[in-house]
């Protein structure tokens, strides 16, 4: 039977929600009020956080190991296109700060240093703020992981930038340049060069190859040597390519995709979906998949913010968590901390203590969120992504967890 | 009675019948403890009269009251009603200042809303008197007169000002960035032969069991571990908060070096937000203030009396509110202001019994313990930053007085490294082809030692780079704050060039930072990052407490991106040192 599926948010839960949903036939409309964190991500994808990974090889004393995906994660990775996901190995990124880490799989511009043992790494020297290929080269060759594979690398000047505004565009609008082929050529031309006078044998760049598809390929096999980016934690145009990718996805996919915000989700006779500017929907189910703080679906509103003068004595934080649909949220820090929990809003984290993550454990900006059994957040409603409380915050969770709303739903 | 109190801006009558010259058996002439602003005044100062000088400060220069305290240069307005003197030398010293480090000084004027309410009128009249008598003493400090303001006017100049007033009055006081004043009291102290040590803890004062007399110091670099011996006859403890825990180590009661510690936290703004800096009441009567500080906003202070732990003094959610409440009554707007962080010091109150914190002198006094058995060893206690360099030059003066020196002070006529010349910040930033902002911030931390600094760039264009944009910071200046200004890790540059102190927190450039750090030191490039994440975590805990709803999401986003480039909680020293300990055991059982 076809069912009307509202799914709010169009970040990879979303997406994930939209493509499972679509796939068992039912009609799917995406409300998205803008880009998150999806949008943001720097284009690691990761099925547990990556420090875990590390923590338990050290613990074990082994190297860390990829484990299985579900066959659906596989084939939605696939169609999306924007990902290299192995089947049975970990990649390894360099990131910006100058350390190698481990990812389950990574976006296509990415260099993934893990087939590259014994690989000579040439870094370009770019005036550009946030890269110090002097540094991050001295940083990525002092990394265990690449000493254990005897990974070097060095900085070279090769020649990136074309144009003197080059130096302080964004990563975002240098990476776009990129998609135009003269300009690819002219980059292969100097590396190739770059890459022989140093020779190196790879070729690590800032986050610019590629804002609406990864050349990362193409200048590789014009190089004729492993050409790909560095990973920059948040704001990186992985997060463009994500878009592009999605959006295409969406396309072949049939869906209905509005640009509007929900305010309110009711429940009567089916689900009512209010929207801030257009006609409230009417749906079978509803996909709550509006992340966490990072995408914005959740808004902290203080209920003393506003208050004109004087704050009420006695509120021990100056934050409260708001989302009007009928689900519980709830801010999951475990036994030795606060537990707060109200319907649809809740009071209170100590956010001076709670805010950020204390070593294994999850802080509170970080946890906060709709409470679920598996993905199903109230009576035809799911939620997904890192919308949802206590649940690791990854790429390849929200997927999987996106994937299972839209199946349940 | 347990101390001799050496009253304070007198020529010292140092009770110390045997003046011992110079030993041979010596290391040095005198031992500093503390890298705070006296400490630093006093290794100074001594230097300049001759004498030999080691400092040793435990943390940083300026990690204690000195850098973070409100940033002021003030005339010591508060005992124009009781001991006008103070004021007179309070005012003359912060001429001197100026004299000597003019590229330092930036003018804050004061303004004071007067609430119309009963014998509000009175009151104001009251208080214009009052600001009458302090501008006699403007002149010494090259201030302002007082400016007496209609509510109309007061509104006019500070639109964001809400209430029923009376009227206004403002008076002119001068902002000091005092970490650079540590600083550059450090360098000038080492370029005339002091040998300053950061980072490095006396764990022991040595004295000789018969006499009691010093004998030098046993210290440790917290770095390296390494551990070293330095004999000296004389030790100056001017280590502010933690004066009763140095007098410990040196074998005495804590007591015999009492200081009140009030702790004070400060809240910071992302811009100036305001013209004027606005003088507010707290809910309990004291005087606050929200201030427009070099591109900031600073909201301040509090005053608990505080017995944590010193190395680690943390805000919390309530003393922000505190000054929040208190400010908003005034300058509502401060709500929808974004605060950026916190920070917190612990002042050495001269300690006394009974008054509130706030009635309590901020003066000071040196102790000489001989009275305690322990010859050789002095306390500088109390003190407040705006009197640092009279204070240091009363303490100097007693060594003076001892070695028989007979040189005059002259730290207040010689400058301090870069306020001997005006350096041109848009010349320099046309010269070297930098951001006039950057040039602009450069020349205001180094004066004419931005020279310097330009010199590195023309020979390495590269170090051009920027590497906090918040700041601006130059990838020069951070080598520079390493090679010759002391800092050993991330923490320490961001002292002394407010890298990471912006909007965002750190997130962009401690890492590079970092990097940077470790390679001018020899170090690698992991340590270096490892200094980058505990900056940014130390960062995150004193911005927490005052961040609003708006900026949660930020907040998210700093850690989503911590953890995506350096990972959270990976080198974290408990977990090396937990990995230490698992280690042994392993090794026990084996």
């Amino acid at each position: 039977m076809t069912r009307r599926i509202v799914i709010v948010g169009a970040g990879l839960a979303g997406l994930a929600a939209a493509w499972s949903a679509r796939r068992r036939g039912h009609e799917v409309t995406i409300v998205s009020a803008g880009p998150g964190a999806s949008a943001l991500g720097g284009g690691a994808v990761d099925d547990v956080p990556w420090e875990q990974l590390v923590r338990a090889s050290r613990a074990l004393g082994i190297a860390p190991r990829a484990r299985p995906l579900p066959d659906d994660v596989h084939a939605f990775a696939s169609d999306l296109g924007a990902w290299n996901l192995p089947e049975g190995s970990l990649s390894w990124v360099a990131t910006i700060a100058g350390r190698l880490r481990p990812a389950r799989g990574c976006d296509r511009a990415l260099l993934d240093l893990a087939s590259l043992a014994g690989a000579r790494v040439l870094l370009p020297r770019v005036n550009r703020m946030s890269w110090d290929a002097d540094a991050i080269a001295a940083g990525l060759t002092d990394d265990p992981f690449a000493r254990a594979h005897r990974i070097t690398f060095l900085a070279a000047d090769v020649p990136v930038l074309r144009f003197d505004e080059e130096r302080r565009i964004a990563d975002g609008d240098l990476a776009l340049r990129h998609d135009a082929e003269p300009r690819l050529a002219w980059l292969a031309a100097h590396l190739t060069e770059g890459l022989a006078r140093a020779s190196a044998t790879a070729a690590l760049l800032g986050p610019w190859l590629g804002a609406r598809a990864s050349q990362a390929a193409a200048l590789s096999q014009r190089v004729g040597a492993p050409v790909g980016e560095a990973l920059l934690g948040v704001g990186s145009p992985a997060g463009l390519r994500f878009e592009a990718a999605r959006d295409r996805l969406l396309d072949a996919l049939d869906a209905r995709v509005l640009v509007d915000r929900v305010t309110t989700i009711t429940r009567d006779e089916g689900l009512a979906v209010t929207l801030e500017h257009g006609a409230s929907l009417s749906a079978d189910g509803v996909i709550l998949a509006v992340g966490g703080l990072v995408g914005g679906g959740l808004v902290y509103d203080p209920p003393d913010h506003s208050a004109a003068a004087d704050l009420p004595a006695g509120v021990r934080a100056p934050f409260a968590l708001s989302l009007r649909a009928p689900v519980t949220l709830i801010a999951n820090l475990g036994t030795d901390a606060l537990t707060g929990e109200a319907t649809s809003s809740l009071h209170g984290p100590a956010i001076e203590t709670t805010a950020w993550p204390r070593g294994n454990r999850a802080g509170t900006l970080e946890s906060a969120g709709i409470r679920c059994k598996g993905v199903r957040a109230a009576e035809g409603i799911m939620a997904a992504g890192d919308v949802v409380a206590g649940r690791q915050r990854t790429v390849l969770e929200a997927v999987a967890a996106g994937i299972r709303a839209g199946a349940e739903v | 009675m347990p101390v001799l109190l050496i009253k304070t801006s007198r020529p010292p009558a140092v009770a110390n019948a045997l003046k011992p010259k110079r030993r041979p058996e010596v290391d040095v002439d005198v031992i500093v403890i503390g890298g705070g602003v006296n400490g630093v005044g006093v290794a100074r100062d001594a230097s300049m009269r001759g004498l030999s000088v080691a400092l040793f400060e435990r943390n940083d220069l300026a990690f204690g009251a000195s850098g973070n305290s409100s940033g002021m240069i003030h005339g010591g307005l508060r005992y124009l009603t009781y001991d006008p003197q103070v004021t007179e030398s309070s005012c003359r010293d912060s001429g001197h200042i100026q004299t000597i480090a003019p590229h330092l000084l930036f003018r804050i004027p004061f303004l004071v809303p007067v609430e119309s309410r009963r014998y509000a009128r009175i009151l104001f009249e009251l208080m214009d008197g009052f600001f009458e008598a302090y501008d006699g003493y403007q002149p010494l400090k090259h201030g302002k007169s007082h400016a007496r303001l209609t509510a109309s006017e007061v509104k006019q100049l500070e639109p964001g000002i809400a209430g029923e007033l009376v009227g206004g009055l403002t008076f002119d006081e001068w902002g000091i960035d005092g970490a650079r004043l540590c600083t550059e009291n450090a360098v000038d102290a080492i370029e005339r032969g002091a040998r300053v040590f950061t980072g490095c803890t006396v764990e022991r004062i040595e004295r000789r069991e018969d006499t009691g007399e010093v004998m030098g110091v046993a210290y440790r670099d917290r770095h390296t571990g390494k551990a070293g011996r330095l004999k000296s006859s004389v030790v100056v403890n001017a280590t502010g908060a933690w004066a009763p825990i140095t007098a410990a180590i040196g074998g005495l009661a804590p007591t015999r070096a009492r200081v009140r510690p009030g702790k004070g936290i400060h809240i910071v703004f992302d811009r100036r937000l305001t013209n004027y800096a606005i003088m507010a009441r707290t809910i309990d009567g004291r005087q606050i203030f929200v201030e427009p500080w070099e591109n900031m906003t600073v909201v301040g202070t509090t005053d608990d009396d505080y017995y944590g732990d010193l190395d680690d003094v943390r805000s919390t959610s309530e003393e922000v509110r505190y000054l929040m409440q208190g400010v908003a009554r005034v300058f509502p707007e401060i709500r929808r202001a974004r605060a950026i962080g916190t920070y917190a010091g612990v002042r050495p109150t001269l300690y006394a019994f009974g008054p509130s914190e706030d009635a309590l002198s901020r003066d000071h006094a040196i102790l000489d313990h001989t009275r305690d058995g322990a010859p050789g060893l002095y306390s500088m206690v109390g003190g407040k930053l705006a009197s640092y360099r009279l204070f240091a030059e009363e303490m100097t003066d007693i060594l003076s007085e001892r070695f028989g020196l007979g040189v005059p002070c002259a730290t207040h006529t010689s400058p301090l490294p870069g306020g001997d010349a005006v350096c041109d910040a848009i010349k320099l930033a046309t010269r070297l082809e930098i951001d006039a902002v950057a040039a602009r911030r450069l020349v205001y931390r180094h004066g004419s030692r931005a020279e310097r600094i330009a010199e590195r760039i023309q020979q390495r264009p590269r170090e051009a780079v920027t590497v906090c944009p918040c700041e601006p910071v130059l990838e020069a200046e951070v080598r520079y704050a390493v090679k010759h200004e002391l800092a050993r890790t991330v923490a320490d540059v961001s002292r002394r060039t407010r890298l990471g102190l912006g909007a965002c927190g750190g997130m962009r450039c401690a890492a590079r930072c970092g990097q940077i750090v470790a390679e001018e030191q020899g170090l690698s490039p992991r340590e270096g990052l490892r200094q980058a994440s505990s900056f940014l975590l130390r960062q995150a805990a004193m911005r927490a407490p005052a961040l609003g709803p708006e900026q949660a999401r930020q907040e998210a986003l700093a850690i989503a991106s911590v953890r995506a480039e350096l990972g959270l909680g990976l080198d974290d020293p408990d977990e090396a040192e937990a990995n230490a300990t698992a280690e042994a055991r392993v090794e026990a059982t084996a």
